[in-house]
């Protein structure tokens, strides 16, 4: 599994209303309908995916889908 | 000042996942009470949120979807309970900050706690997000008010095993003291841990998993040995009597009497002095006689003690006219809901004065009191315009409230 395809997982799993082909690259999670909080699930959602921790301070001004990829790629 | 109004009533039970399902059941006189696993429960089973909303008229539909969606399963079916009721009372066009929302219990997020314990316990990393929000009884509150767009007042209610009737009571004054036009009562599921069902256990309060579990649970019958859980959400809609014509719909029941006291007592131990005081308190500010009281849903958990204090009660409040009103208990068909039992009861009241019939006794063959007038083992038609719902909780938490029939065209 990459890391974008947990990610998206993770959000679907959120967000279930979302249509999965708008789950694309340079989209914000606030564009896919997440709230913070939902954000914050899909990172750990994801986290637990991959099986890495991220510090959760380290996601607090990421909101775009592509940073939070590239910060859990940078972990993996 | 007018009687609040039930405009809607909703549920998800063992019986039925909505009130006409319940309501057969009911009549039909069948029990929800299932042994798996060596445990006696009345459990809600494969229930699905989102079939239960699948027949919710939009915007309903996707606001309930997208609040109570992923949300716990307590927190998922009270949403269903509300929605339904909300529909039957007509999708109240009251202003929001017109619409209150009182859910009855407490330690209602111990078995969402007690599993997220188990799966992160040793990875607390991946603990979910929500837990926060989740592990909050108020995220009931939160969520219906969501789906409702509520704005008045709400709040959780704790009465123990008299929640239910407590949640009545303050929504009921809400409406009467003009606080809001419509609130929303909500009786929320307790989902037993190990840990709890243990500490029942301890205290001799449960039926033991022998036998044949349709019989295990047994109101005022000699033979009885203890209460089973049940697992339940129930919703009310109350309204004032001006909001309620102004919108021109269907009045199922009032409210005109409730009443709530304490015994001064921390313990399981019910008096039947306390009951009586509330009971008697509820009749009087409804203003009904002993002589005018058609029906009583009784507490009757099946409880050695708790059924013997609640009878001795009803003789005190009633005199020679014990003999008068039907009495049953639904905790016989549903198990005892706990936090939620009282507004089960409601519904089940509800049901019972608006079609003109007496659900069945279950499992009283041998009655322990040949003076009280028990509904029997087939339900009944009968014409009810005045009952009573009782509901004690332990430390010493007594509450009565009293239900009117509106029998609409005479």
């Amino acid at each position: 599994m990459t890391v974008f395809e947990a990610v998206k997982e993770s959000l679907l799993e959120v967000v279930p209303e979302t249509d999965p082909a708008a789950v694309v690259p340079g989209r914000t999670l606030r564009e896919l309908g997440c709230t913070s909080i939902d954000r914050a699930e899909v990172v750990t959602l994801a986290m637990e995916r991959l099986g890495v921790v991220v510090p959760i301070s380290e996601f607090q001004d990421v909101n775009d889908l592509d940073a939070i990829v590239a910060l859990l790629a940078e972990h993996r | 000042m007018s009687a609040p109004a039930v405009v809607g009533t909703g549920i998800v039970c063992s019986l039925g996942a909505d009130v006409p399902a319940f309501t057969a059941a009911l009549r039909d006189g069948r029990s929800g009470i299932t042994r798996a696993d060596g445990v006696l429960c009345a459990p809600l089973g494969d229930w699905s949120f989102r079939a239960a909303v699948d027949d919710v008229p939009e915007p309903l539909r996707t606001r309930a979807l997208r609040a109570a969606g992923r949300s716990p399963r307590p927190v998922a079916a009270a949403v269903a309970a509300v929605v339904e009721a909300w529909v039957a009372a007509g999708l109240p066009d009251v202003p929001g900050d017109r619409v209150g929302v009182v859910v009855a219990g407490h330690n209602l997020t111990d078995r969402y706690a007690h599993d997220l314990h188990e799966s992160y316990a040793h990875r607390l990393d991946y603990l979910p997000a929500r837990f926060a929000l989740h592990a909050l009884d108020t995220d009931h509150v939160g969520t219906i008010s969501e789906v409702l767009s509520a704005t008045g007042e709400g709040y959780t209610v704790g009465g123990a095993s008299a929640s239910g009737n407590v949640a009545i009571v303050h929504g009921a004054r809400l409406v009467a003291a003009g606080v809001v036009d419509c609130c929303v009562v909500v009786g929320a599921l307790t989902e037993l841990t190990p840990l709890h069902r243990r500490g029942f256990t301890a205290l001799g309060a449960l039926a033991a998993p022998d036998g044949d579990p349709a019989g295990a649970c047994r109101p005022f019958d000699a033979d009885r040995r203890g209460f089973v859980p049940g697992e339940a959400a129930a919703a009310l809609v109350l309204e004032s009597a001006a909001s309620a014509a102004r919108r021109g719909v269907p009045v199922r029941a009032l409210v005109p009497g409730v009443a709530l006291g304490l015994d001064g007592n921390r313990l399981a131990d019910p008096s039947a002095a306390g009951e009586a005081r509330v009971m008697r308190a509820a009749l009087r500010a409804a203003g009904v006689e002993p002589g005018e009281l058609d029906y009583v849903n009784a507490h009757g958990t099946a409880s050695r003690l708790g059924d013997e204090t609640e009878l001795a009660a009803l003789h005190a409040v009633l005199g020679d006219a014990v003999a008068r009103p039907w009495v049953n208990s639904t905790k016989g068909l549903t198990g005892h809901c706990l936090a939620s039992a009282g507004v089960v009861e409601a519904v089940a009241t509800v049901a019972q004065l608006a079609g003109g019939f007496v659900h069945p006794s279950a499992n009283l063959a041998n009655p322990v009191d040949d003076r009280v007038r028990f509904a029997g083992a087939t339900a009944r038609p009968a014409r009810l315009d005045r009952a009573l719902s009782n509901g004690f909780g332990f430390g010493g938490i007594n509450s009565a409230v009293v239900f009117a029939a509106v029998h609409n065209g005479g």
